[in-house]
């Protein structure tokens, strides 16, 4: 327990914040006593031009009185003056600095040579006083007489050390209230941020540990903390949803590209099997039509999977739509007829996207491709048509057929990777091009959008496959 | 189909495809710098047998050396390869003022690869896995570019004559009438004329799109190109090569 609590505190000073707030109670320290200083040095000013003042008119009235009524009233005055309690200093001086009457046994040599006033404070010594120090700190106005006699007329400034030690004090209770809140602060808010740090480091091991779907506790002062914990969730997402999409395309992998390989393999030992020269050559050509379309497959999972980290997202730039609808539809149209389709176009002129047009490219030729495998034979003469046009702030590229069509309940189905309904599994593919286009539109921040195209034909509703871009804002 | 099985490729396509490296480029030599050995022991054989001599290097050094000491017409480079990468062999080479054509070979394969490979002075770019009978048609139109003139205006096979700057196509005389993309087509075709091309090359090159074309797109074109210039005349000029591509080429 004992331990634990040490190693709390070491663990505390070694935290920022704690470093922090030594940092700043130490700068606080610093201006609190500059202020005190300061201040004393002010009121000090202030209090001595007082006395300067008071001493003046004093003098003023001394010389007065001495002009009026010579040495006899300057010492009646003097002496009068001299009696009465208080602390002010009365001194009538020789022009050799002794002195020869007033209150005072003594001063500091060399006050009384000097006329104005004193520039520091100097000692003296009172008479008849009992107990307390022997020197006092004065300061004083000497004017010389016209008969030579000096006059003094001074006030006490009492103990020299006093005013120092009020000084003092005060800045020692002050530091002490100041280092004493900032324990009391240190320990709040480092042992505080040192618990929420621990309740994350504990999240993040068991993350670490494999369990992607744990996150951050985040409070609910939405301070940096919480902040901190609120992006450190969100990019676990991220990785949870990437790992995901990764542990899919494995499974995927796993279960359908066992099939063609083991079809491969059979054919292979057929092969061998077989002395005829022409079977085995057409083993042989039936093997390498595997690998290609193995290959294909493979070269359709790695993009897709590239293109769902967004790896090609650098290669963004400005893309005429229009220009490539009307490329694929023209690239298209002869094998369109050749299968008897007819393919016409409805593309909006001028319009442009951020993309990349490979890509792009890649995903209307994989809907192409769809629509005239799954048109043809349609029973009201099969066509298929690409149409662009600008709505609503979005770009939408359909390409529509009217062949079967895919049920509205399986739409979502389709889209993911090697999902082949039932009916087209006969013809070739790889139940990749849907995965494709659609991942192709996330990266452009847009959507994929099944469709019918005819929805008043059951016999043949056909589909209509729409490629949405956001517009860019003009 | 196209063969990407490369052992099968090879027996089935280097007959035809030597045929026309002989007649064209009869002694080409290669340098491939490739760090699988058993695939470039396979290449270099392959290549041999279509009529080209190639050298092998199987690391960035030992390429970037043999590639500056000796003299190629095309060189073939694996984008990942020990002790120096392939893009950085390229613009070594560059650097040292080599411009022989080169193609890259990819494992990555995908757009942003192919547009580094190209930034970084390559010619062609060929992700794998690849069929041996496309690298070949590539590597082909690549050491034949030297020779090719670009500025010839007309590109004549046979009797079949094509205007680069009239856009006119005539076959002994006669005028045939073709589609902007069909004379874009037949350009290309007689560019590189003698030479296999495949539908990869000419997705590429006619329509600027970089993949596999998977289904017969390309071919159907080509049938309707084909039927416009054969049509009305005796001789066939434009071949279907069986496995790899297409190419125009007057039997004389």
């Amino acid at each position: 327990m004992f331990a634990r609590t040490i190693q709390r505190s070491r663990l505390m000073f070694r935290s920022t914040a704690v470093r922090l707030s030594a940092l700043y109670i130490l700068l606080f320290a610093l201006c609190a006593a500059f202020l005190v200083f300061y201040v004393t040095a002010m009121s000090e000013r202030l209090l001595s031009q007082q006395t300067q003042q008071a001493v003046q008119e004093e003098v003023t009235d001394i010389q007065r009185s001495y002009e009026r009524g010579g040495i006899n009233l300057l010492l009646r005055i003097m002496e009068r003056r001299a009696r009465q309690p208080g602390a002010n200093l009365y001194v009538i001086a020789a022009p050799n600095g002794e002195i020869l009457a007033g209150n005072v046994s003594s001063v500091q040599p060399g006050v009384l040579e000097e006329e104005g006033w004193t520039d520091v404070p100097f000692r003296y010594e009172p008479f008849a006083e009992m107990g307390g120090p022997r020197f006092h700190l004065a300061t004083a106005n000497v004017v010389k007489l016209d008969n030579g006699l000096r006059i003094m007329v001074g006030r006490d400034l009492g103990d020299p050390g006093r005013f120092r030690g009020i000084v003092r004090r005060a800045l020692m209770v002050a530091l002490a209230i100041m280092g004493l809140g900032a324990l009391v602060i240190w320990f709040g808010i480092g042992r505080n941020a040192l618990k929420r740090i621990d309740r994350m480091s504990a999240a993040s091991q068991k993350i670490m540990a494999g369990d992607l779907s744990q996150r951050l506790p985040v409070g609910r002062s939405g301070d940096e903390f919480d902040r901190l914990s609120d992006s450190l969730n969100a990019m676990l997402g991220r990785i949870e949803r990437l790992n995901e999409g990764l542990r899919q395309v494995s499974d995927n992998i796993a279960h359908d590209l066992k099939t063609p390989l083991t079809r491969l393999r059979n054919k292979a030992a057929d092969a061998l099997d077989d002395n005829r020269e022409d079977i085995r050559r057409n083993a042989l050509e039936g093997i390498i039509g595997e690998s290609d379309q193995l290959i294909r497959t493979f070269n359709a999972l790695l993009m897709i999977s590239r293109v769902e980290a967004g790896s090609i997202a650098a290669e963004m730039s400005e893309v005429d739509l229009s220009a490539i609808s009307a490329d694929s539809a023209e690239l298209y149209e002869p094998a369109a007829e050749e299968a008897g389709l007819a393919l016409t176009t409805e593309i909006e002129p001028g319009l442009i996207v951020n993309g990349n047009r490979e890509l792009i490219g890649q995903a209307i030729f994989n809907l192409l491709d769809n629509a005239i495998k799954y048109a043809a034979g349609s029973p009201d003469g099969p066509r298929i048509t690409v149409k662009l046009a600008r709505s609503d702030g979005l770009i939408r590229l359909s390409v529509c057929d009217n062949g079967t069509g895919i049920p509205p309940e399986k739409r979502k189905e389709v889209v993911k990777r090697f999902v082949r309904l039932d009916e087209s599994r006969s013809k070739p593919g790889t139940g990749l091009g849907l995965s494709l286009v659609e991942a192709v539109m996330e990266l452009h921040g847009g959507a994929l959008e099944l469709s019918a195209t005819q929805d008043d034909k059951p016999q043949a509703p056909g589909l209509t496959a729409t490629m949405v871009f956001p517009a860019p804002k003009l | 189909m196209q063969t990407t099985f490369p052992h099968s490729a090879a027996s089935q396509n280097s007959a035809d495809a030597k045929n026309a490296a002989d007649a064209i480029v009869p002694h080409m030599k290669i340098l491939v710098i490739e760090d699988d050995l058993e695939a470039a022991a396979y290449m270099t054989k392959a290549f041999r047998e279509a009529g080209i001599v190639a050298d092998h290097a199987s690391d960035g050094d030992s390429g970037l050396f043999l590639g500056t000491e000796n003299t190629y017409d095309v060189m073939v480079i694996d984008r990942m390869l020990p002790r120096r990468d392939g893009l950085s062999v390229i613009s070594e080479l560059r650097k040292r003022g080599i411009n022989t054509p080169v193609l890259i070979l990819s494992a990555l394969g995908q757009v942003d690869d192919r547009v580094t490979g190209l930034r970084a002075g390559g010619d062609d770019y060929l992700p794998k896995p690849y069929a041996f009978s496309e690298l070949l048609a590539r590597v082909e139109v690549l050491g034949r570019r030297k020779g090719t003139p670009e500025q010839d205006m007309v590109y004549r096979v046979g009797d079949l004559e094509l205007d680069r700057l009239s856009h006119e196509v005539r076959r002994t005389g006669k005028e045939i009438l073709l589609q902007p993309r069909e004379f874009r087509l037949l350009e290309y075709l007689m560019k590189n004329a003698g030479q296999v091309v495949t539908r990869t090359m000419l997705l590429e090159n006619v329509w600027d799109y970089h993949f596999d074309p998977q289904t017969n797109v390309i071919d159907v074109h080509v049938s309707r190109l084909r039927s416009k210039i054969e049509k009305d005349f005796d001789k066939p000029l434009l071949k279907t090569i069986r496995g790899a591509g297409y190419m125009i080429k007057d039997e004389g």
